[in-house]
C-alpha cells in the first residue's frame, strides 16, 4: 500500500490500515456515503476527498439508478503530526491549573475511609470466625453478632484448657477475619491501603487486650503465613474509645512466632483484617465494633518502627 | 541457696545423711528435720529390698520425679526446698532435664510461676561447659539437643508468664550452652521485644495487680473514668447512710461535667443504675455500676431560610456555599448515642442496697437527684450483665 494514494478496486468488508506515521487511512466496506465531520480548514487544506463512485444498476433498470453505493476512505491527511488529541471528536473542555488545584484539595481533605462498618446483619455477613475449638485444639467459643445498640459485637468465652491429647501444649483463641477481596469470577486480589498510613477503630471493650491481625499472604508459599499484628488495647467501661494504631508500628509474625527479620507492611498487598482474642486469660470476652477505617495522617512519617538494618550474608542468624 | 550456706558452714553434713533416704519424700523429711521447718511428707511406697544398696536403686523416672513436688503446703520455701533435695541426692546432678519439666509444670501450683530468682535457680541445674560447641559439626548440628530444648521451654514459660530475664539468666546460658546456641537467641528474643511492648498500653497498670477488690475497684474506675480528665474518685461508705443493710465500701467515678449533666437533665425523665458490668485488669474481673440517662435526640437539621444573606457567601477557595450548619453546644464525651453516663461505681457486695446507699450519697453533691426517678434495671444496650449471686461481691475470675 502506498501512502497517500487511495485504492480502488478493493473487495467489500475489508478494512486496511497504513503503517506510516501521522498518515493513517482505512477504507470501508461498500456504504452509503456518509459526510465527514472535518473542520473547514483542515478540510480546504490537507484533504483530498476521494470518492470513488461505482454506479450499479439494479434489475437492469437503467432509469432506476437509486441505489448508488460508493467506496468511502477516509480522507488523506498530509499532515507531520496530529493536532488534535481527539482527532476533531471530543469536547474542547479546558481546566485551568487553579481548578486542578481546588479540585485535588478536596480529595486530600485526609477524611477517614471507613473500610468495614458493622451496623446490619448483611456486614456481619463479612467476618468468618474461628476458634480453637472448630480444630478440637481447645474449647473456646465466639461469635459476630449485633449488640443492643446496633453495633458489631465480638464475644465469647476464651477458655485457656488444654485438651488432653498429648500434642497440644497451650490453648485459646477466637478469631474473627475478613473475607479475602475477588475479582470477577472469584478470583482473589489484594486490598490497597497505599495511600493511607493509620488504622482507625471505634470499639467499646471489656478492659481485655486484643490483637490485630493484618494478612498479607503473596504468591509464594514463604508469604502464606505472613501476619502483621499488633495489639488492641481497651479501656473498658461505658464509654466508646477511638484507637489509631499507625501501619509502621505492626510487626511481622508468620504462625505465631514473631520474625527476626522484619520489615514495614506492604500497604498494596492486604489479605484480610483480623481481630483475635488471645490474652489468656480463662473468662467470657467482649468487643463492640461500631466501624473500621483507614486514613492517612500527614504528621505521621515514621517509616517502620522496628530494626530496619540487614546485616551481611556471612552471619548466622 | 539457704540450704548450701548450712552445709558449707559445716553445720549439718548432708551427704552423711541423706544416702540413707530411700526416696524424695524421705530425703525432704530428713531435711526439713534438720532445718527444723515442718513439710508434711505423703510416704511413697516402696520395697525395701530393692533399695538397699545405692547401686540396686529404682531407676528414677518422671513419675518419681514428681515426688519431689508433692509437698502439701506449696509455696516458694518449699519449692526451693524441693530444688535442694534434688541437688543434693543427685550429686552429679542426673536426670537434671526430667526435673526442670517437672518443676516448670508445678509451678504455677506452687505460685512461683512469676518469680525470676527460682527460674534461675532452675536454669543452674544444667551443666556449664560441657555442652559448649568444641567443632564445626556440634555448632552446626544443635548440641544437646535435649537440654537445649529444655532451657527454650523454661524461656518460653518465662515469656509467656511475663518474666523478664536479667544478665544472670544471659550469663547461665551463655556458659552452659554457648554463645551461638539457641537458648540465647531465644534470649536475645525476648530481650529485644519485651521491653517494646511493656508500657505499650495507654492505661497502664501496675506489674503485679492487688488482689483485693477494694484495690481493684479503685484502679478499675479510675480507669474507667480516664476518658474525662476532670473526674473525681470519691469513697464512700454505706455505713454513713442511714436505713443501710449493708456495710461495705463504695467507690464512686465522677466529674464536674457529669454533674453539669445531671443538673440540666429534665425533671421528668428517669435515670437508670445498670449493672454490674465486667471491667478486666489484667486476669482480674471488677463488677461496675453506671447511672444512665437515655441520650438526647439530635438537634434538627438547620433549613437554609434562615440563614442570614451575609453567610451566603461562597467560599473564597474551594469555591462552593458554606455548609448549613447552626451553633450547636459541643457533646461532651458522656453524651454518646446509646445514653448519656452520669456516673460509675463499684461497690464491695454489689448489692441493690449498696448501690441505694450510692444514690443517696451522690444526691448530697448533686441535689437535682433527689427529684428525678432513679431506676435499678437489669437489661441494659451498654453490655452484658454479670451473673452476680448474693451474697457474693464481684465476680473474679482467674
Amino acid at each position: 500500500m502506498i501512502r497517500g494514494i487511495p485504492h480502488l478496486l478493493l473487495p467489500s468488508n475489508l478494512c486496511t490500515t497504513s503503517l506510516g506515521t501521522g498518515l493513517c487511512r482505512t477504507i470501508y466496506s461498500f456504504s452509503t456515503y456518509d459526510s465527514f465531520k472535518f473542520s473547514r480548514s483542515l478540510k480546504a487544506r490537507y484533504l483530498q476527498p476521494s470518492r470513488i463512485q461505482v454506479a450499479r444498476v439494479l434489475n437492469n433498470d437503467q432509469n432506476n439508478a437509486q441505489s448508488v453505493r460508493y467506496i468511502s476512505t477516509t480522507p488523506v491527511h498530509w499532515m507531520f503530526w496530529e493536532r488534535d488529541r481527539k482527532g476533531g471528536y471530543g469536547s474542547k473542555e479546558k481546566h485551568s491549573k487553579k481548578e486542578m488545584i481546588r479540585a485535588g484539595l478536596k480529595e486530600l481533605r485526609g477524611d477517614m475511609d471507613k473500610m468495614w462498618v458493622l451496623k446490619e446483619n448483611k456486614d456481619l455477613e463479612e467476618w468468618v470466625i474461628t476458634c480453637d475449638q472448630d480444630h478440637n485444639e481447645g474449647f473456646s467459643s465466639g461469635t459476630v453478632t449485633l449488640s443492643p445498640t446496633g453495633h458489631g459485637l465480638f464475644s465469647g468465652e476464651l477458655s485457656t484448657q488444654v485438651p488432653k491429647d498429648g500434642v497440644i501444649k497451650k490453648a485459646g483463641y477466637v478469631n474473627m477475619r475478613s473475607l479475602r477481596p475477588r475479582k470477577s469470577f472469584k478470583r482473589e486480589t489484594y486490598l490497597d491501603w497505599s495511600e493511607y498510613n493509620t488504622l482507625e477503630l471505634r470499639v467499646r471493650g471489656d478492659g481485655r487486650s486484643y490483637l490485630i491481625n493484618i494478612s498479607t499472604a503473596g504468591y509464594f508459599d514463604i508469604t502464606w503465613n505472613d501476619i502483621y499484628s499488633y495489639a488492641l488495647y481497651t479501656r473498658g467501661g461505658p464509654h466508646w474509645q477511638l484507637t489509631r494504631i499507625p501501619f509502621s508500628k505492626f510487626f511481622l509474625s508468620s504462625k505465631g512466632r514473631i520474625q527476626d527479620k522484619q520489615c514495614a507492611i506492604p500497604l498494596d498487598r492486604i489479605v484480610s483484617f483480623g481481630i483475635s482474642a488471645v490474652d489468656k486469660i480463662n473468662a467470657p470476652f467482649r468487643l463492640e465494633i461500631d466501624y473500621v477505617g483507614v486514613y492517612c495522617d500527614p504528621d505521621h512519617t515514621e517509616e517502620f518502627a522496628y530494626e530496619m538494618y540487614k546485616l551481611p550474608k556471612f552471619y548466622i542468624y | 541457696m539457704n540450704a548450701i550456706s548450712y552445709v558449707l558452714a559445716g553445720r549439718m553434713n548432708l551427704r552423711l545423711l541423706l544416702p540413707r533416704a530411700k526416696n524424695a519424700s524421705e530425703c525432704l523429711q530428713i531435711f526439713s528435720s534438720i532445718n527444723k521447718v515442718v513439710y508434711p511428707v505423703r510416704s511413697i511406697a516402696s520395697s525395701s529390698a530393692l533399695q538397699a544398696s545405692r547401686e540396686k536403686r529404682d531407676p528414677d523416672t518422671r513419675l518419681s520425679i514428681q515426688g519431689y513436688f508433692n509437698s502439701n503446703n506449696r509455696n516458694k520455701e518449699s519449692f526451693k526446698a524441693a530444688c535442694e533435695v534434688f541437688k543434693v541426692k543427685e550429686r552429679h546432678l542426673r536426670g537434671h532435664v526430667e526435673f526442670i519439666y517437672a518443676a516448670l509444670k508445678h509451678m504455677e501450683e506452687f505460685g512461683v510461676h512469676k518469680d525470676l530468682e527460682l527460674y534461675k535457680e532452675l536454669l543452674d541445674l544444667l551443666p556449664k561447659g560441657k555442652m559448649i560447641p568444641q567443632n564445626f559439626f556440634q555448632a552446626e548440628f544443635m548440641h544437646y539437643p535435649r537440654q537445649q530444648q529444655c532451657a527454650i521451654d523454661l524461656l518460653e514459660q518465662m515469656e509467656s508468664n511475663g518474666v523478664m530475664p536479667d544478665s544472670e539468666v544471659e550469663m547461665m546460658l551463655k556458659n552452659a550452652f554457648g554463645k551461638n546456641s539457641h537458648p540465647v537467641k531465644k534470649f536475645g528474643r525476648m530481650m529485644y521485644w519485651m521491653p517494646k511492648f511493656k508500657n505499650a498500653s495507654p492505661w497502664s497498670l501496675p506489674d503485679i495487680v492487688p488482689d483485693e477488690a477494694f484495690e481493684l475497684a479503685k484502679l478499675a474506675v479510675a480507669r474507667m473514668c480516664s476518658v474525662d480528665p476532670t473526674s473525681k474518685l470519691t469513697i464512700y461508705q454505706t455505713k454513713d447512710v442511714e436505713d443501710a443493710v449493708d456495710d461495705t465500701w463504695i467507690v464512686s467515678g465522677m466529674s464536674h461535667i457529669q454533674e453539669q449533666l445531671v443538673e440540666e437533665h429534665p425533671v421528668d425523665e428517669p435515670i437508670k443504675v445498670e449493672g454490674p458490668f465486667r471491667i478486666f485488669l489484667r486476669d482480674k474481673c471488677v463488677g461496675y455500676f453506671i447511672l444512665r440517662a437515655e441520650s438526647k435526640p439530635p438537634p434538627p437539621p438547620v433549613k437554609p431560610s434562615e440563614i442570614d444573606d451575609v453567610s451566603n457567601i461562597k467560599h473564597w477557595f474551594t469555591g462552593v456555599m458554606e455548609e448549613e450548619s447552626s451553633l450547636v453546644k459541643k457533646c461532651s464525651v458522656h453524651e454518646q448515642e446509646d445514653g448519656i453516663i452520669m456516673a460509675i461505681c463499684a461497690t464491695g457486695t454489689s448489692s441493690r442496697d449498696s448501690l441505694l446507699s450510692w444514690i443517696r450519697r451522690l444526691q448530697v453533691t448533686n441535689p437535682k437527684l433527689s427529684s428525678i426517678p432513679i431506676l435499678f434495671t437489669q437489661a441494659s444496650p451498654i453490655g452484658d450483665i454479670m451473673t452476680v449471686q448474693e451474697p457474693v461481691g464481684e465476680v473474679e475470675v482467674k
